[in-house]
């Protein structure tokens, strides 16, 4: 038995210092991430606060009157409406078709699957004019709408259906994924269990997509209410009856009342921001969800 | 309950997943569907529960029609292979389900529903895990969720489908020894799928063979490993060694001569002969036709390489025997087969 079986460490042993493989050098982190945040700031912080300061230019009393006066008004109320109806409208119809687009196979499942993205890659202006041809005096349908004394362009049920239409994937393509993701397994359990369509539908589907569900939903709201180019071509642009916040806005511009028109868009903008906030939380609080749900 | 299946044939497009299939499950028998990917077993036990509806045939529960009734309405239990427990719900929630879907008529009282969900929860093993969501369970632990789930509402027939698939082998043996007992209690109908054919062999009353959308056999577990019906069958219960031969006057000469083993059931011309690597005999021997090429030692038991003729064997011993004969690789060695079959080609 040797007299010292001790081990004597070293003076020092060079531990290998810098960083690991995987990461930039310091600079080139450095210049990114600079890089990412000037583009932001240029881009999205400079307009933003540009909005807020022409809006205060003449002061809070200005922006307050701008705000309360009656065309603005009349114009905040019919954004209200019109996202009341259209974000519930394509909440039902996103669930029903990711429901089936996820948990089923049918025949031309791939065409409403081109259907629902069509909104995305159609211009704006053309997702209005679409009604005008069909709803207008001299549409498809422009001659009996007449005689049934219902109007649809340059009135409220245009601005409606325009919204719906450019608004119509956000919940969709939102769950679709998440519902083909999550499988049916849980379903057909819920089944076999005694459960019926509804009951399955209620406490075993919803619970899962609640998630994805309000980030499609914060989505689709965002949209609705800032919709610009569909809107403007069915509206007809009445001040006080068929102009929602977006068209205000142009208008007052065109007008050179810029407080006003500024006044306006900074409620815009305040709605992107608190949207901004929302969906931030949502991934956060979404995010952990889907991380553990996968298993 | 029992379970009739007649001429059950169902297609997936081109692909035919079950061709006129016949079966007859007893009723209280833990049966066991048998089969590699694509042998139609999974399909036809969805079809048993109702979550797939066959293109021809019919199904009798209990005697009773059951091709037009509803999952809900055939009082079936499915365990999946990835559980299916309700990620929302925890484990209480999520056994509980069966019952508190009921319609209001058939519904429990709460006090009633709790006290069932108890029950089973001890029985499964996992009564302090009542509060806890599927996502703090291991597998094995959810797996035995999913059992008292499907056992809550009282099922006539349990279903279940390749239960212990995603799990690691110790847990796998584990719960097979555990469904075993759990069937010998309380005596459910109870059928499951798997392509382990060990634990086909462990576990079932019977064994269905399945091999692309057919029925090869039916029988006991020796039934099957001993009697095979045909050379699929014993090729997948168990390890083989295999050779193509032709059988002249009852012999099949393999390897020119190398290897004679005797042909029954009157089997003649181009065939394939099969022998099991435990019953194949090794003795050393310096003048031996065949020579050892490897040794393996794996756990208890030896497996032998061996070269006859141009042909590569595998002989099965446990390390006892091995080390009494005292060979290694590259000895000379004579082989003798203790057992083996032969079926036409």
């Amino acid at each position: 038995m040797p007299a010292d079986t001790s081990i004597t460490a070293p003076a020092s042993i060079p531990v290998p210092t810098g960083r690991s493989a995987l990461t930039e050098p310091g600079w080139v982190r450095a210049l990114l991430i600079g890089g990412a945040l000037l583009f932001l700031a240029l881009f999205l912080l400079l307009p933003l606060v540009a909005v807020f300061a022409e809006a205060l230019r003449r002061g809070f009393g200005a922006y307050w009157l701008a705000l309360t006066e009656p065309d603005a008004v009349a114009a905040i109320e019919l954004t209200l409406i019109v996202a009341a109806i259209s974000v519930p409208a394509n909440l039902l119809f996103g669930v029903a078709a990711s429901w089936c687009v996820a948990k089923f196979d049918f025949r031309g499942k791939n065409l409403l699957i081109t259907l629902i993205d069509l909104p995305f890659s159609v211009s704006p202006v053309i997702s209005g004019l679409i009604y005008v041809l069909l709803f207008g005096m001299n549409g498809l349908f422009g001659s009996y709408l007449r005689d049934m004394g219902v109007q649809i362009i340059f009135a409220v049920p245009g601005l409606v259906l325009a919204t719906i239409f450019v608004t119509f994937p956000f919940v969709a393509r939102e769950l679709i994924p998440l519902m083909q993701e999550q499988g049916s397994d849980e379903e057909e359990a819920a089944l076999v269990l005694g459960a019926s369509g509804w009951q399955t539908f209620w406490r075993v589907t919803v619970p899962n997509i609640k998630w994805g569900l309000l980030y499609g939903v914060l989505l689709c709201n965002a949209r609705a209410m800032g919709e610009f180019g569909a809107v403007s071509v069915v509206s007809g642009h009445i001040r006080g009856e068929t102009n929602t916040m977006p068209l205000h806005v142009e208008i007052l511009y065109n007008e050179y009342n810029f407080v006003a028109a500024f006044a306006v868009a900074s409620l815009l903008a305040m709605l992107a921001l608190v949207t901004l906030v929302v969906k931030t939380a949502l991934e956060w609080r979404f995010g952990d969800e889907l991380a553990a749900s996968r298993h | 309950m029992a379970i009739q299946v007649s001429g059950i044939t169902k297609r997936f497009n081109e692909f035919t997943a079950l061709d006129s299939v016949d079966l007859e499950v007893k009723s209280g028998e833990l049966l066991a569907l048998l089969g590699p990917s694509g042998s139609g077993k999974t399909t036809l036990l969805r079809i048993m529960a109702g979550l797939e509806s066959p293109d021809g045939g019919g199904l009798l529960l209990n005697g009773e029609e059951a091709l037009g009734l509803k999952p809900r309405d055939r009082q079936v239990g499915f365990v999946f292979q990835h559980y299916a427990l309700f990620r929302h719900m925890t484990v209480f929630d999520n056994v509980a389900f069966g019952l508190k879907v009921r319609p209001r008529g058939e519904r429990p009282g709460s006090a009633e529903i709790k006290r069932r969900v108890t029950e089973l929860l001890e029985l499964v093993q996992l009564s302090p895990f009542a509060g806890r969501y599927p996502a703090q369970l291991s597998g094995g632990q959810r797996q035995r969720v999913a059992l008292a789930r499907a056992l809550a509402i009282e099922p006539k027939v349990l279903l279940l489908d390749e239960p212990f698939g995603a799990l690691d082998a110790k847990v796998r043996k584990e719960l097979r020894r555990w469904l075993r007992k759990l069937h010998d209690d309380i005596h459910i109908t109870s059928v499951f799928v798997t392509h382990d054919q060990e634990e086909a062999l462990e576990l079932a009353d019977r064994v269905v063979v399945m091999n692309q959308g057919r029925i090869e056999q039916i029988g006991t577990p020796a039934e099957v490993y001993d009697h095979p019906a045909s050379a699929f069958v014993y090729e997948f219960l168990g390890q083989v060694n295999r050779f193509d031969c032709t059988v002249e006057g009852g012999i099949a000469r393999v390897g020119d001569g190398a290897l004679a083993i005797p042909a029954q059931g009157g089997v003649q011309g181009p065939a394939v002969a099969y022998v099991r690597p435990h019953d194949l005999g090794v003795t050393p021997a310096s003048a031996g036709p065949a020579r050892i090429s490897g040794i393996h030692v794996v756990g208890p038991d030896a497996r032998i390489d061996i070269d006859l003729a141009g042909l590569s064997l595998e002989a099965e011993m446990d390390r006892e025997r091995l080390a009494t004969l005292g060979i290694a690789a590259g000895d000379r060695c004579a082989i003798h087969i203790d057992r083996a079959r032969v079926f036409a080609r």
